[in-house]
């Protein structure tokens, strides 16, 4: 938009006209920016399953998944990290709620994992990919995309049945096709909202 | 009769200040600034326009060491802009 410096007189035409083009660019910049944390968590989603995926594989124990809590670890810092460089790009209703999406998401999976690892066993991997599917799916809802809430659908009834079906090490390759979508994702938002 | 309209929202700044607050929780002046393409100076009497009515809130704090100035709309200032848009489509219509 070309500068507002005057306070000159409108029409009502121009006046709706600035309401809706300032709308419109605020929520385009507000959402591009959320699309960095999709791409952020899915290229930590990916790095960290071939991680565990190969030193389980290797070895044979079991004992890598422990590796998982290095994602949360990672992950925070680089998102402040990043969040202060863009620190002037305010909230909006749409990403507040899609962050609070993810924020559950993230304390259900930390939750579940200790306790299964401590307590109950489970397939954590069902869980989690359902859980992965769900909010994926929210955040489609929200953002009014198609391509994202159909991803969500994928990932959490294909990644159900996956989890089911294969058993060790393998099943840690479902996480690494969860990343990829999730960085799809971002890179949807990215391109949406250009 | 056609409604009257605010004089206080019926200025380009003003209005596009006033749009952004709309959609957002809050937001930095130099937010404001690179959405408008305004200078500080204009969107500064503008913003005390705005606040002195009631409209907008406006905060002076800091965010790290680096100064900043936070806006954020009203519920009076929500309530003006709604009458502001219903009023402009009767203007359309």
């Amino acid at each position: 938009m070309e500068n507002i410096e005057q306070n000159k007189e409108m029409t009502a035409l121009q006046s709706l006209n600035i309401i809706s083009e300032m709308m419109n660019n605020s929520r385009r910049t507000i959402l591009q920016n959320s699309a960095k944390h999709f791409i952020l968590w899915g290229s930590l989603l990916i790095l960290v399953s071939l991680v565990i995926y190969e030193l389980w594989h290797t070895t044979g124990s079991p004992i890598w998944n422990v590796a998982w809590f290095v994602m949360p670890a990672l992950g925070f810092p680089i998102v402040r990290i990043l969040d202060r460089k863009d620190s002037d790009v305010p909230q909006n209703k749409i990403n507040m709620n899609i962050g609070l999406i993810w924020l559950t998401y993230c304390i259900f999976t930390v939750c579940i994992s200790v306790i299964a690892m401590l307590w109950v066993p489970m397939n954590v991997s069902l869980v989690i990919v359902v859980l992965v599917g769900f909010a994926e799916c929210i955040s489609g809802f929200l953002l009014k995309n198609w391509a994202i809430t159909i991803s969500g659908f994928i990932i959490g009834i294909g990644g159900a049945v996956m989890a089911s079906m294969l058993l060790g090490a393998e099943q840690l390759l479902i996480f690494t096709v969860c990343g990829i979508m999730l960085v799809v994702t971002g890179l949807i938002i990215k391109s949406q909202y250009k | 009769m056609l409604p009257k309209l605010d004089p206080l929202l019926h200025a380009e700044l003003r209005l596009a200040v006033m749009s952004i607050l709309a959609g957002v929780e809050d937001a930095d002046f130099s937010y404001l600034k690179k959405q408008t393409g305004a200078t500080s100076g204009n969107l500064s009497v503008q913003i005390e326009k705005l606040s002195a009515a009631g409209y907008i809130t406006v905060e002076k704090g800091f965010k790290g060491k680096v100064p900043c100035t936070t806006c954020k709309i009203t519920s009076e200032g929500l309530d003006a802009f709604e009458k502001y848009v219903n009023a402009l489509k009767e203007y359309l219509i």
